[in-house]
């Protein structure tokens, strides 16, 4: 009987151990990234090589979150490979060599580093290529990093919105919503979890305020609102989410249990 | 969550993130649900009750004894 009781605290316990989690560091663990569609277009039946070729790309990003079909249709010139999310079209892409850059870039790679280390989120500011706009955006949200109690588990990264080297990471940012493409301003993306980014404050919406609550909806405990429906939109990222350190976030509210939400 | 952002005029109207929304009005945040008290009537009528099943008692047990004592005095 007593062996009984035991299990059921033991079992309370566990259950009640997601709930004190923050939403950072549960997405970290526990979510598992939305997949890409990589569509191979084709009009002829597939040759030998096409199938080594295609065979060698998913062996190339079989740590990725992206899955490869190929697809006959006719009238079409050349075959050519498209990326989807959510039914919408990212890039197409002619050849496999153009493929290679897909699922990884300098800043990807160094965001994925900084999450796997334990940090809250990184801010990834993507700049407009306005001058004035992108001071005055890169100055609030430096300064609204620098005042918050989280500030030193908080990454802000830039990325110009014209680099050739980022285009592919410029392009999937732009379409996690229908709109951003048309917007020439400055946007934050919260980047967290296994490389998720929130819907991006951008122009005006860049404020202090917005920052803070944006850093708020991180160091919450994540909620099964929260959880039933994850905002944001993943990222196509090659690499392994194992093993991630402990979140920083933890040690800081330790220090002041005055930043614990009520 | 939603990806396309409904329609609007300009870039100052339009929608803030859902999350960013949420998260200022709190509802990303269980909400415990909100009491509220109903009138309560059940007193009235359990001291009503209990004075009609008195006062019947007590018409029945006149009508009985006022009977019985009718027969045993003639």
């Amino acid at each position: 009987m007593k062996l009984v009781y035991l299990k059921i605290i033991v079992i309370g316990a566990l259950l009640s151990l997601p709930c004190t989690t923050k939403v950072s560091e549960w997405v970290l663990l526990n979510s598992v990234p939305d997949k890409y569609l990589l569509v191979y277009f084709h009009e002829n039946e597939l040759t030998e090589e096409v199938k080594q070729q295609n065979s060698e790309i998913e062996e190339l990003f079989h740590t990725s979150n992206i899955f490869l079909k190929t697809l006959q249709r006719d009238e079409i010139e050349k075959p050519y490979y498209a990326l989807y999310f959510n039914n919408r079209l990212i890039t197409e892409y002619a050849d496999k060599e153009e493929l290679l850059a897909i699922a990884n870039s300098p800043i990807r790679k160094k965001i994925a580093i900084e999450l796997m280390a334990g940090k809250l989120c990184v801010m990834l500011y993507l700049k407009s290529g306005i001058q004035e706009k992108d001071d005055k955006g890169l100055k609030v949200v430096k300064k609204s990093v620098a005042e918050s109690p989280f500030g030193s588990v908080v990454t802000v990264v830039e990325l110009d919105r014209k680099s050739t080297e980022e285009a592919q990471l410029v392009s999937m940012l732009l379409n996690v919503e229908s709109d951003l493409k048309e917007i020439a301003e400055p946007m934050v993306f919260g980047i967290f979890g296994k490389f998720r980014a929130l819907e991006p404050l951008l122009a005006n919406g860049i404020s202090q305020e917005n920052i803070n609550l944006m850093l708020n909806f991180f160091t919450a405990d994540c909620s099964c609102l929260i959880k039933d429906n994850l905002p944001g939109v993943s990222i196509l990222f090659n690499g392994n989410w194992d093993n991630p350190q402990t979140a920083l976030v933890n040690k800081i509210i330790d220090a002041n249990p005055h930043l614990e939400h009520q | 969550m939603e990806q396309d952002t409904i329609r609007y005029d300009s870039l100052d109207t339009r929608p803030l993130p859902k999350w960013l929304t949420d998260q200022r009005d709190g509802l990303n945040t269980y909400q415990p649900q909100k009491l509220e008290m109903k009138e309560d009537r059940s007193l009235q009528i359990s001291l009503i009750s209990t004075g009609v099943v008195i006062l019947i008692t007590l018409v029945i047990l006149t009508f009985y004894f006022l009977r019985k004592n009718k027969k045993s005095i003639k």
